[in-house]
């Protein structure tokens, strides 16, 4: 257990350390910290106001449990979803597992350590949510002590089952796609599925709702104590019996459900270091090694190419962020999930047909203003951009010795993040053309409006990053995790053109698609400016790139 | 020819990492670079190479100063470092395209010389895959293929015979020799005292950012006790007594 914790403290500090962070970046979270405190202000009052509004509705039925059942499912099914996402992260992505393999450790033990931090982040997420619910409900319905005493233990159980069920599904999803000889493709396969699991479970639940039944149902088990809690949770014991625990925590019903959810969580665990036992390396080893076949000359004499610079630079870009998992998950995959979520959803809905009148209301200038700020939004969290230089990591130095100009390397950075957004770019144009059925003219418009909008987030995106960035990670998740940057980048691209685009809105000086959108592109080409001649600005003041 | 004038560099943890060095390291010479961990070797070598910023005095590269030239001085030498571990992602072959890109190498001029260079290293047969699969000699021998590539006047080496087996450190040994012979620049910094021995023209020993000693192996002995061994002479120099 000694060794467990050592490795445990070991991977924590190696995530967490602060070298080579300096104070301003430091500085840069206590900021950003206190510009979340009024947030939380506002936040606070309105889950006290919702969870008490709610306890007096449902308490005169007898059915205020339902408050704590929605809490714990809905927490069970988020922390579900993001444990997917963390655990092939953390367990199969990332790279410093390797340098552990070689020491005389069980696999439960590397399990456990890798486990630490996804688990820290799943108590971060579980506490926003569940502490003030939980504390408004005890107020709210006047709790004794014991309930409280109770929601320790239910708080710190909560990720336990969500994150074994994650790691059941994919432990062995892992241990078999990782037959195949490409270990990087195999990762990647990985994690798409784990993204298509998670729509495939938002579809089901869609497919399942059926309104008709659901009213009956309500209706049926309103009748009874606890009896929409039941019909919320009657597939998901975890959620019933914390539920009860919590709700009735002085009845034997009360103290039976509480000892059932420790022994269930204990089961999970259980359950989950022996699966890891048992599949966890195997899901881990086998990188492929070079290839000992003779290459026929004539192959490798037509690979040998002569190109641009600057193209060649960018195909390297792209080959790097394409063939590193953690990169092509952040940079692609990840920018293209909501895109897709999107087309999914509206494909369930497309028998309604009630899309395409969807901007009917609107005029020329107001679509063009809604279509350019969503897509902007989309594409100013983009994690290729703010990537740009902190995914070079310690490969920073080949770009100083040898002889590349600065602004060579960074103008095809910015190509590299903006033929990145190309995808998402044709997803937006699928949607538009099928199921908004947009006119050609509002396309082009929009097509033209976009693109430079791209070049100009992909820009913004590359310049943050190369005034913060982070060389000096050992693992590729580094570069996007507890990072500033992407928020920054997204408040500079959204926050001034949302600004821009409710001025548009309002003087009636600008009209029609064509002007409006003329004026977007010259606001556009302007910021461009602006970017670039900052971006200047600093390679001029630091030669060197020394960072 | 490298020239090293009055430099200086400082770290904030670490006052004068470098302390005034100069150094001149003339053609047609193979100079070996050696002290022990953490007497500056990789600094200075990283100011040459335009890694890191000179905070005093100039380094020229066959006239060019590395910080007021960089692209020129940069186009001048062949870097290979200290860990070949860089674009892993990459092919051998696509890595090899993106050295000649920015070298301008002529497509007709590549073709031979990575057939002949691939050939001779063994490595052609792994140039389609990716570099993360070579091994540690494997990685060095495609970094220095890369350098070999668009032959560069000046060759700077750091531990360049780390990992490489037999064969291929014979061969780049062989290749030092021709390419310091037909008048152009060698340096490369080594922890290997034999091979410093038999391969170097003459030797610069830093302790402590300072340099203790320039001239060849004999002028050190000579100035030594001329009985003891190399390592002996080394030890002696570099101890902190």
């Amino acid at each position: 257990m000694n060794k467990t914790w050592l490795l445990v403290k070991t991977m924590l500090k190696m995530q967490y350390s602060k070298a080579g962070t300096s104070q301003s970046q430091i500085w840069l979270y206590v900021v950003a910290g206190i510009f979340l405190l009024p947030v939380l202000f506002i936040l606070i009052p309105a889950i006290q106001m919702l969870v008490t509004a709610m306890y007096e509705v449902l308490a005169p039925a007898n059915q205020e449990s339902l408050i704590l059942g929605m809490l714990l499912l809905g927490l069970h099914i988020l922390l579900f979803m993001i444990s997917l996402v963390t655990v092939i992260n953390s367990f199969y992505f990332a790279e410093d597992i390797q340098s552990f393999i070689p020491l005389p450790l069980q696999p439960y033990q590397l399990l456990l350590a890798k486990a630490a931090n996804p688990f820290l982040y799943l108590y971060l997420t579980a506490g926003a949510v569940f502490l003030p619910v939980f504390y408004f409900y005890g107020l709210a319905s006047d709790a004794s002590f014991l309930y409280f005493l109770y929601g320790i233990p239910v708080f710190l159980l909560l990720p336990l089952i969500p994150f074994t069920i994650a790691s059941l599904l994919l432990m062995p999803v892992m241990r078999f796609v990782n037959i195949s000889k490409n270990k990087d493709r195999s990762k990647v396969a990985g994690g798409i599925l784990s993204l298509l699991f998670i729509i495939f479970i938002n579809v089901l639940i869609r497919l399942n709702t059926d309104t008709d039944g659901l009213v009956e149902n309500v209706a049926l088990s309103l009748q009874e104590g606890d009896g929409l809690l039941r019909m919320l949770t009657i597939y998901y014991p975890p959620a019933y019996i914390s539920t009860l625990a919590l709700s009735n925590p002085l009845s034997l019903t009360g103290i039976l459900s509480f000892a059932g959810m420790i022994a269930m969580s204990a089961a999970a665990l259980v359950l989950f270091l022996w699966m890891g036992q048992l599949l966890y390396l195997k899901g881990l080893l086998g990188t492929g090694s070079g290839n000992k076949r003779p290459t026929a000359s004539k192959k490798v004499q037509k690979k040998i190419s002569a190109r641009p610079v600057w193209l060649s630079y960018l195909q390297k870009e792209l080959r790097i962020i394409f063939r590193t998992p953690a990169f092509l998950m952040q940079c692609v995959v990840q920018s293209l999930f909501g895109p897709v979520f999107i087309v999914i959803i509206l494909m369930l809905d497309f028998e309604n047909n009630s899309f395409s009148g969807l901007l009917g209301g609107f005029s020329g200038k107001q679509t063009i203003l809604l279509l350019f700020i969503a897509t902007v939004f989309i594409m100013g969290s983009n994690g290729t951009a703010i990537s740009s230089v902190s995914r070079e990591g310690k490969n920073w130095h080949a770009n100083l010795f040898l002889p590349l100009k600065p602004a060579q390397y960074f103008f095809s950075k910015i190509a590299a993040a903006w033929v990145i957004n190309l995808f998402t770019v044709l997803l937006a144009l699928f949607i538009f053309v099928f199921f908004l059925q947009l006119p050609v003219g509002t396309l082009l418009a929009w097509l033209l409006v976009v693109l430079l909008a791209s070049w100009f987030t992909s820009a913004v995106g590359t310049y943050l990053d190369f005034l913060d960035p982070k060389l000096n990670w050992t693992d590729e998740q580094e570069v996007f995790k507890w990072r500033i940057t992407s928020l920054l980048s997204l408040l500079i691209t959204a926050g001034p053109f949302g600004l821009i685009v409710l001025v548009l809105w309002r003087v009636n000086a600008v009209e029609g698609l064509y002007v409006t959108s003329l004026v977007l592109l010259v606001i556009l080409a302007i910021s461009i400016l602006i970017i670039h001649q900052l971006l200047r600005k600093k390679i001029n003041t630091n030669w060197q790139q020394q960072i | 020819m490298i020239e090293i004038h009055d430099v200086s560099k400082n770290f904030p943890s670490r006052n004068k990492a470098i302390d005034t060095l100069n150094l001149t390291v003339p053609d047609g010479k193979i100079v070996g670079f050696l002290g022990p961990n953490g007497a500056g070797k990789a600094t200075t070598i990283k100011m040459m190479t335009g890694i890191l910023p000179i905070d005093e005095g100039s380094i020229t590269l066959n006239g060019r100063d590395i910080a007021k030239e960089p692209i020129a001085a940069k186009k001048i030498f062949g870097y290979v470092p200290d860990a070949p571990d860089m674009f892993l992602r990459l092919k051998g072959m696509e890595y090899l395209n993106l050295i000649g890109d920015i070298f301008d190498v002529p497509k007709e001029l590549r073709q031979t010389r990575i057939e002949q260079l691939t050939k001779q290293f063994n490595i052609y047969d792994a140039l389609n895959d990716h570099i993360q699969t070579y091994s540690h000699g494997m990685r060095q021998k495609i970094i220095v293929t890369g350098v070999l590539l668009h032959d560069p006047a000046i060759w700077i080496l750091d531990e360049p015979l780390t990992g490489l087996d037999p064969k291929s450190s014979y061969m780049l040994k062989e290749m030092m020799r021709e390419h310091a012979d037909n008048g152009n620049t060698v340096f490369f910094s080594s922890h290997g005292l034999e091979v410093v021995e038999q391969l170097c023209d003459e030797v610069a020993i830093v302790n402590k950012g300072k340099l203790i000693f320039y001239g060849t192996i004999e002028e050190l002995r000579e100035k030594y006790q001329s009985d003891q061994s190399l390592e002996n002479v080394f030890l002696e120099l570099t101890s902190d007594e």
